[in-house]
């Protein structure tokens, strides 16, 4: 033992030693350095789950904003459809009253010409009823009763296939 | 390679290493068989007990552990706690949440250790062992590590032939024998007064005890001895002793405040599984004792054989033979002091452990 230096106060002295060192090292760097490292640690647990949580919020306000994206696509695409329906409508219907309405004139325009036809024959036949008189008069040298010459014109226009045919 | 070779810097470099080598070659011991030597001194004394760096005790016969004597070891021992102190200090004087390189680097340290108490003992008791499992580490690395500065082994007292060989023959009276003075080697110092130094070129100038009282009164040289102020910390086997000590009682400590003071002794002293169980407990009991042992011896073998080797080296070829060692004595410093660290805190681990829990 004595040799090796074994001795008491030696190892008495290297324990008191070690134990000061120990208790220097607890106060001075562990308690305050395990401190600092577990407050840091807790700290970036809670700022990853906020960040998880606020990964998961955008997901879900996502998920919400495209089903709502999706529903006003719907609605859209439906009130287009009713749209174009109620202008098609509108275009049959202010078609079919264009349609109406051309028809109505030709119509209209169609009873004119006929009057006027009617108008210009009778104005025809009258002139040539007294030209014809006049001519007769000429012919005869006479005076012949306009009335019953006029009748008599008159049958034969009839009878004629020119001027005759009110129709 | 062809570039760097050219480069006037890199050759002046190998030119001076080259040099010094040669240098150290020839004027070292080995050079010395040759009749060099210019630059040597003769061998350090080695000797495994520490020694007081102060020729009386401070404090004399204390009833029961006899003298006080500050040792080079305990000085050294000190400073290394001084050292582990003020960096401490200063790494947690302004804490801040994002650290600082000092408070980084004293974090990341603590982190391996942390993580590997918590792997090997779980987080519970992993925090509860990390103290004195950081401590040991800490303070056997920085210890084994301020061991090899410069300084450590080379400054001292100069202990004069006198005292030598009073100390001899005050030994060899203890022992009931005579003093063998031819076997007390003695380095011949110059310088007179408060200074002595070993000149270069003294490989040879060793005398002997014997030799010293033979000569003539005032003819003697100025022989005598260096005792180093510092030596490394865990070159003392008090030093390793007490850390193991200290290990294994905070281990046993640790295992009956967890398991119960009967369940823990009554791993060693197990009457009730029959005579098998109850030999296999004491064997335990026995190697508990062994690991105290091998603790000290493994520690204090490893740096003690580092020191011898720095000084052989030194010794046979001086200026650069201790270059590569200082390397090696850096790495065999760490893993000691890992070694000693994780033995603890495996030792802590399985002492704790419920025997039960192991699925009978």
């Amino acid at each position: 033992m004595e040799a090796l230096g074994i001795n008491l106060p030696g190892l008495v002295t290297a324990i008191v030693s070690f134990t000061a060192l120990y208790l220097i090292l607890h106060f001075l760097l562990y308690k305050p350095l395990l401190n600092v490292m577990d407050q840091r640690s807790a700290k970036i647990k809670e700022s990853l789950e906020t960040a998880q949580t606020a990964r998961e919020e955008a997901q879900r306000s996502r998920e919400e904003m495209e089903k709502q994206v999706g529903a006003a696509r719907a609605e859209g695409q439906a009130m287009i459809a009713q749209a174009r329906e109620v202008a098609e409508r509108f275009r049959e219907e202010e078609l079919a009253k264009a349609r109406q309405e051309i028809e109505a004139q030709r119509a209209r325009a169609a009873a004119d010409i006929r009057r006027e036809k009617a108008a210009a024959i009778e104005e025809l036949r009258g002139q040539f009823a007294g030209l014809a008189i006049t001519a007769a008069e000429r012919v005869v040298g006479e005076s012949v009763d306009e009335a019953s010459h006029r009748r008599l014109i008159e049958e034969v226009l009839d009878e004629s296939a020119i001027l005759g045919g009110r129709s | 390679m062809g570039r760097l070779l050219s480069s006037p810097k890199v050759l002046l470099i190998g030119a001076a290493a080259l040099a010094l080598i040669i240098a150290g070659l020839a004027g070292g011991a080995l050079g010395g068989a040759f009749g060099g030597g210019f630059i040597g001194a003769p061998i350090a004394h080695i000797q495994l007990a520490a020694e007081p760096i102060t020729a009386s005790p401070q404090i004399a016969d204390i009833p029961f552990f006899g003298d006080f004597r500050i040792t080079n070891t305990m000085v050294a021992a000190w400073s290394a706690i001084v050292v582990l102190a003020v960096i401490s200090w200063l790494g947690t004087r302004r804490l801040k949440e994002v650290p600082g390189r000092l408070q980084g680097a004293l974090e990341a340290v603590m982190e391996v250790f942390l993580n590997a108490c918590e792997t090997v003992a779980g987080p519970e008791r992993g925090r509860r062992f990390f103290p004195l499992v950081m401590t040991i580490f800490l303070f056997v690395v920085a210890a084994n590590w301020m061991g090899i500065l410069p300084g450590f082994g080379t400054i001292g007292r100069f202990e004069s032939a006198e005292e030598v060989i009073h100390h001899a023959e005050e030994k060899a009276e203890k022992d009931g024998e005579h003093a063998d003075l031819d076997n007390v080697k003695l380095a011949v110092f110059d310088g007179d007064g408060f200074l002595a130094v070993q000149p270069f070129g003294s490989v040879n100038e060793e005398i002997t005890g014997a030799e010293y009282e033979e000569m003539e009164e005032g003819a003697r040289p100025r022989a005598g001895l260096l005792v180093p102020f510092f030596r490394s910390a865990n070159t003392d086997i008090n030093m390793t002793l007490g850390l193991a000590l200290v290990a294994m009682v905070m281990v046993h400590y640790w295992g009956v405040s967890v398991l119960g003071l009967f369940t823990h002794v009554g791993k060693y002293f197990n009457f009730r599984e029959g005579p098998i169980m109850l030999f296999v407990g004491l064997l335990e009991g026995l190697s508990e004792i062994a690991r105290v042992i091998s603790f000290t011896f493994r520690l204090f073998g490893n740096i003690f054989a580092g020191e011898v080797l720095l000084i052989v080296m030194a010794f046979l070829v001086p200026l650069v033979g201790i270059v590569p060692f200082l390397g090696l004595e850096l790495f065999v410093g760490l893993v000691q002091a890992f070694i000693f660290a994780m033995l603890t805190l495996v030792f802590a681990a399985t002492a704790t452990i419920h025997h039960d829990s192991e699925g009978h």
